[in-house]
């Protein structure tokens, strides 16, 4: 634990110093330094990695994911000062210039097709920290899409690199070809596997696209806000104040987004071909346990379902048998009480035996359950059970 | 005047201070401990495959209603929310209010559980959660509040089981499922649901994360994070933050044939508000004829108000009441305002009909 403390603190006093002698150049209108490209985010990600070993379980999640968003949050103040250099005085021009910078960002992004490779975003200096701020639910989902695959690590990024595109014309040569011969069942199988694998690139393609038109609609409602403040006399003081009109004007343009009936598309798009591919893959799978004499995941799933179906006509006769048991205990109840009544009616009447016709007009009273005997009689699997519980009771 | 008003120093020094707090973060995060949940003592009472029915150990001089309240969480999250911290429990104010307290929690269904259906969810295991309360306490009906997806079963078992509910209380539910506000509902109308079970067998719990994260990503995956960072000096904020954390990622797989029944009958189809829902037998609102309290919360981006406010006029009760409150869906159980006033209300509003 000290030790983590010792780093924290030399961390700390090396970021105050670093910082000390930047704002001293600053004051004194001298022009700093060659400085790194990041150098806040990345110290701040030498540091992570030097401590987060010494750090617990608890909370190792939440401060991972503090550090990714604070190396998006320190790249953005390094645009932004990287601006204000430029611009001393704060200027509108520079504001604009790297709003316009954005603006053309997102529209490369979003016009730029199938020859457009995403990852080009993420690239050192490609408006870093905005895009991973952006690549927020695509990267969850990638996450969520490799989880889900049974290949192991992020299968499908695999397709998205550099060579996506000569990827995808071998791809189409290949289904082009029909299957014969032999093996015909395999190759059509691939074959579906590498159709689907295409279906769900064009889905991720376009869900990113979209990101790249909302993140222009994000950034003129981000411009549209600083007029605002303008016009109110309260411009943005703080990089945190910069930070949080980001994620309002951010959160504001996906919120109508997400909405629309383009987006349900996507969104379903997505998934469904996500699914597709990993429903082939897991047929294919399959075949190769059938194979090699094991269990299917279609059999053991076969099976799941059959012992559920058992389960639960078990627990409906359970559940039945218990009432019948109720209702034969109460039926037994009442024949005891039946059963009781003239014979206490008797006692009581025995004293006097003019009054003996008393038993008899209540004779009928006991007849009755007699007379029913039969009837159950005529039922010997319920005449049985009726036995079972009275034994069970007592 | 400028958008910015942004010295390069007082920039310098924004960045040096958020530098301290994370160091001096790290050193708290260090000494956090483990993080506790669902605070309040509890006994087991009944289980069942992955369910266990507790009960809150009452203290005999604060109980007052001699009806049980049984609560029914959703299968989404894990029911620790109602009881997440000593002085943030919902169920912990409940027994203050006078109520002797029980709770389902459903457990993690594995891939054995694949083929529970909304059937076997509500007329099985909540059934007989339900009959082992009554046996308990020697009565015929008891009082049941269901929270969110859990308030849509307890819905639905109270039109199919009236007999056995005394008082029904739901808790932010959804019962018009396609309100035009609701996201959730809007997104998965396209998805194939046979495809994602058919292929998943149980959903993970991973997939419903990124999507409820996906309601507000840059808040929940961004902003969240950067306000941690005001508090991390405080220990005590760190570990609440901490347990909320634990609880929003600790989210149950869900079973299968019950996740194709939930979305495509109730998200896609909205069947318990149109009519024609089957679980075991057809579900109408109309025999929903006990005294009904629909908690609800007004800035809710998980069941938007509407949603839940659909009940009314659809159900077959008289005595039918709303409570709104100015919160969210997380807020309503664990503000410090909704504990004043929340629970109390409900407990009042039993006590007057048990």
């Amino acid at each position: 634990m000290s030790n983590a403390n010792d780093w924290t603190e030399s961390w700390m006093n090396s970021q105050q110093n670093y910082w000390k002698a930047w704002a001293d150049l600053a004051q004194r209108g001298m022009k700093a330094p060659e400085a790194p490209k990041n150098p806040l985010a990345d110290g701040l990600a030498q540091w992570w990695q030097t401590v987060s070993p010494m750090a617990p379980p608890t909370g190792r999640d939440v401060f991972d994911k503090l550090m990714d968003v604070s190396k998006g949050y320190f790249s953005l103040a390094e645009r932004f000062m990287s601006g204000a250099q430029a611009k001393p005085d704060g200027g509108m021009e520079a504001i604009n210039g790297w709003l316009d910078g954005m603006q053309k960002t997102w529209g490369d992004w979003s016009k730029m097709g199938s020859a457009f490779k995403p990852e080009s975003m993420f690239q050192p200096n490609q408006f870093k920290g905005l895009t991973t701020f952006w690549d927020l639910p695509m990267d969850t989902w990638n996450r969520l899409a490799a989880n889900v695959m049974p290949m192991p690590g992020d299968y499908t990024h695999a397709f998205q690199q550099n060579g996506a595109q000569p990827m995808q014309d071998q791809i189409n040569k290949f289904l082009s070809v029909p299957a014969v011969g032999y093996s015909r069942e395999s190759q059509e199988q691939y074959q579906i596997l590498a159709q689907r694998q295409m279906d769900y690139m064009a889905a991720t393609q376009a869900y990113q696209m979209a990101f790249g038109k909302l993140g222009m609609e994000s950034t003129k409602g981000f411009q549209t806000a600083l007029q605002e403040r303008v016009k109110e006399g309260k411009p943005i003081s703080s990089l945190r104040e910069l930070y949080d009109q980001w994620v309002e004007m951010s959160e504001a343009a996906y919120a109508e987004f997400v909405m629309t009936e383009e987006y349900q598309t996507l969104y379903g798009r997505l998934v469904n071909t996500l699914l597709a591919l990993k429903q082939q893959m897991a047929r294919m799978v399959d075949q190769t346990l059938e194979a090699m004499h094991m269990p299917t995941h279609a059999e053991i799933s076969t099976l799941q379902c059959r012992q559920q179906e058992l389960r639960r006509d078990n627990l409906k006769m359970h559940k039945e048998l218990k009432a019948i048991q109720a209702q034969l205990e109460a039926m037994r109840q009442s024949m005891l009480q039946m059963q009781a009544a003239p014979k206490a009616s008797a006692q009581a009447e025995e004293p006097a035996p003019a009054k003996s016709a008393a038993p008899k007009a209540a004779a009928p009273k006991v007849v009755a359950p007699k007379a029913a005997a039969p009837k159950a009689a005529a039922k010997p699997t319920a005449a049985k059970p009726a036995a079972k519980p009275a034994a069970k009771a007592k | 005047m400028m958008p910015f008003d942004m010295r390069p120093d007082a920039v310098m020094q924004e960045l040096t201070s958020y530098g301290q707090k994370l160091s001096h973060g790290m050193k708290n995060l260090m000494e956090v401990g483990e993080i506790s949940t669902g605070v309040t003592p509890k006994t087991v009472v009944y289980q069942e495959d992955k369910l266990t029915l507790f009960r809150f150990n009452p203290s005999a001089e604060k109980v007052q209603n001699k009806v049980p309240l049984l609560i029914v969480y959703a299968l989404v999250n894990r029911p620790y929310m109602a009881d997440i911290q000593e002085n943030r429990s919902t169920i912990k104010a409940l027994m203050d209010a006078g109520q002797d307290v029980y709770l389902v929690d459903w457990g993690y269904p594995d891939r054995a559980d694949r083929y529970l259906t909304l059937d076997d969810y509500i007329n099985g295991y909540l059934d007989r959660c339900v009959d082992v309360i009554r046996e308990r306490h020697r009565i015929d009906k008891i009082n049941i509040l269901g929270i969110c997806q859990g308030g849509t079963f307890s819905l639905c078992y109270s039109a199919l089981h009236p007999d056995k509910v005394k008082n029904l209380v739901t808790m932010v539910t959804p019962v018009d499922f396609q309100t035009p506000d609701n996201m959730l509902s809007h997104w998965v109308q396209q998805v194939d649901a046979d495809l994602v079970v058919d292929t998943l067998g149980n959903v993970p719990g991973e997939m419903l994360n990124w999507t409820f994260l996906n309601l507000k990503p840059y808040q929940l995956m961004g902003q969240k994070y950067l306000g941690l960072l005001d508090t991390l000096d405080d220990p005590e904020a760190l570990k609440n933050f901490l347990r909320m954390e634990k609880w929003i990622f600790d989210s149950p797989d869900q079973a299968g044939e019950a996740f194709r029944q939930f979305i495509k009958d109730f998200y896609q189809q909205n069947k318990l508000l149109k009519g024609g829902l089957e679980i075991g037998d057809p579900v109408s609102l109309k025999n929903v004829s006990m005294p009904v309290l629909n908690v609800f919360a007004e800035q809710d981006h998980l069941v938007p108000p509407d949603a839940s406010r659909a009940m009314r006029g659809k159900l077959g009760t008289k005595d039918y009441t709303e409570l709104s409150f100015p919160g969210g869906h997380i807020g309503i159980y664990v503000s410090g305002k909704a504990q004043k006033t929340v629970p109390p209300a409900i407990g009042k509003w039993l006590d007057e009909r048990s």
